[in-house]
């Protein structure tokens, strides 16, 4: 019933990424969800910004995650 | 009422749905695989490459695999719970489908495989997607249609009605396949084309056919849904009557589910397109070697 699987876990293997890091390629795809605005990639917190939106989108195991409700707003202090 | 108030499905317990049952959703993808088959086959009589692609609602990447075995040069598995794409691999991104954050004129193809019924906003939804494709970029997507679950519907109306006196909702509203062509129209799609496939399933009784809709992520997503958990009695009695309603002549009972798909290209100037009203150059009385009768006037449409 898993015949497909192999499939995705070649793509995953074939991928020059590794599985922390964010590809470059998804990167210049990616889009502020709510204005649609270029984000910028911070490396060293693993976040995405989209200054317009004033938020802050986190980047998990390489895995942007652009929901308004996972997001931190700019304005408030990042918790370390 | 507010957009939140007036909203179908509650966004968020969809995402929690999704999260809890990921693993098993990785074991129940027959009807995941029948709908990504059948736009992989749609996406083979398409002649020509696709670099970048979308998968929307991509769930455990079956369509996503697909469409990188077939050499789509880059493919973008995209779904509201990161733990329900764990096993799709490739590149990922956590996203709600009604708010797309996806470069604008970007993607030579989106596709989604059965995610998109479970959205509040699908007008939205399918503008967001066209304005994500290049021009004469293609979008295929397969959704739930009106007849899917029709008959989990009426046993858990008739068995509730029966044992509490009254019925809440709890198989969401499904769009019907004419509404559906229509509004692929109405947001902008060139060429639309809008079709039903329904896909008659058997299973032992309806508690299983329950266990494979959580499976799917599909468990009640409905912000109108009740606060309780069904009584077990209305339970009980709910896979009584469907029992008695939809059983087949093996002895397990059918589940409809109609899988209607949308399929449009974002308009470009080399696209086939229909003449302006009067913009003909030769009249069909000459070419019909005939004399043109001129016809009563029609009286005002009421």
């Amino acid at each position: 019933m898993n015949e497909g699987d192999e499939n995705a876990n070649d793509e995953a293997i074939e991928s020059p990424v590794s599985a922390e890091r964010i590809d470059r390629r998804l990167l210049e795809l990616l889009v502020c969800p709510i204005t649609k605005t270029t984000l910028e990639y911070d490396e060293a917190n693993q976040e995405l910004v989209s200054r317009k939106a004033r938020l802050a989108f986190p980047i998990r195991r390489g895995v942007p995650h652009l929901l308004p409700g996972e997001a931190r707003h700019l304005d408030d202090k990042r918790q370390s | 009422m507010s957009a939140e108030e007036r909203a179908i499905f509650d966004r968020e317990l969809v995402r929690r749905r999704r999260t809890r049952h990921a693993r098993q959703a990785a074991e129940t993808t027959f009807l995941l695989d029948h709908a990504a088959d059948d736009i992989a086959d749609r996406l083979a009589l398409v002649k020509r490459p696709f670099e970048v692609a979308l998968d929307l609602g991509a769930g455990p990447g079956r369509l996503s695999a697909r469409l990188a075995a077939m050499g789509v040069g880059l493919v973008i598995s995209a779904d509201l719970s990161a733990e329900m794409m764990a096993p799709a691999g490739g590149l990922r991104v956590v996203c709600d489908e009604e708010l797309l954050p996806i470069r604008p004129g970007s993607m030579d193809l989106v596709v989604s495989g059965l995610a998109l019924q479970q959205v509040n906003d699908l007008p939205g939804a399918l503008i967001q997607i066209r304005r994500a494709l290049k021009p004469d970029g293609l979008m295929v997507v397969s959704l739930l249609g009106g007849r899917t679950l029709f008959e989990l519907r009426e046993a858990l109306v008739v068995a509730e009605t029966e044992t509490t006196g009254g019925a809440s909702p709890r198989v969401a509203p499904f769009a019907d396949v004419r509404e559906l062509g229509q509004l692929l129209q109405r947001t902008g799609f060139a060429l639309p084309v809008a079709d039903s496939d329904v896909v008659e399933v058997g299973y032992r009784s309806a508690l299983e056919l329950m266990r494979d809709l959580r499976g799917m992520g599909w468990a009640n997503p409905l912000r109108e849904r009740r606060a309780h958990a069904m009584r077990r009695d209305t339970l009980q009695r709910a896979v009584e009557v469907y029992a008695e309603r939809f059983a087949r002549a093996d002895g397990r009972v059918t589940a409809t589910f109609e899988i209607v798909t949308l399929t449009g290209w974002a308009p470009h100037d080399s696209q086939q397109k229909p003449l302006r009203p009067g913009s003909a150059t030769a009249r069909l009385a000459d070419a019909l070697g005939t004399t043109e009768t001129q016809l009563p006037e029609k009286p005002e449409r009421g």
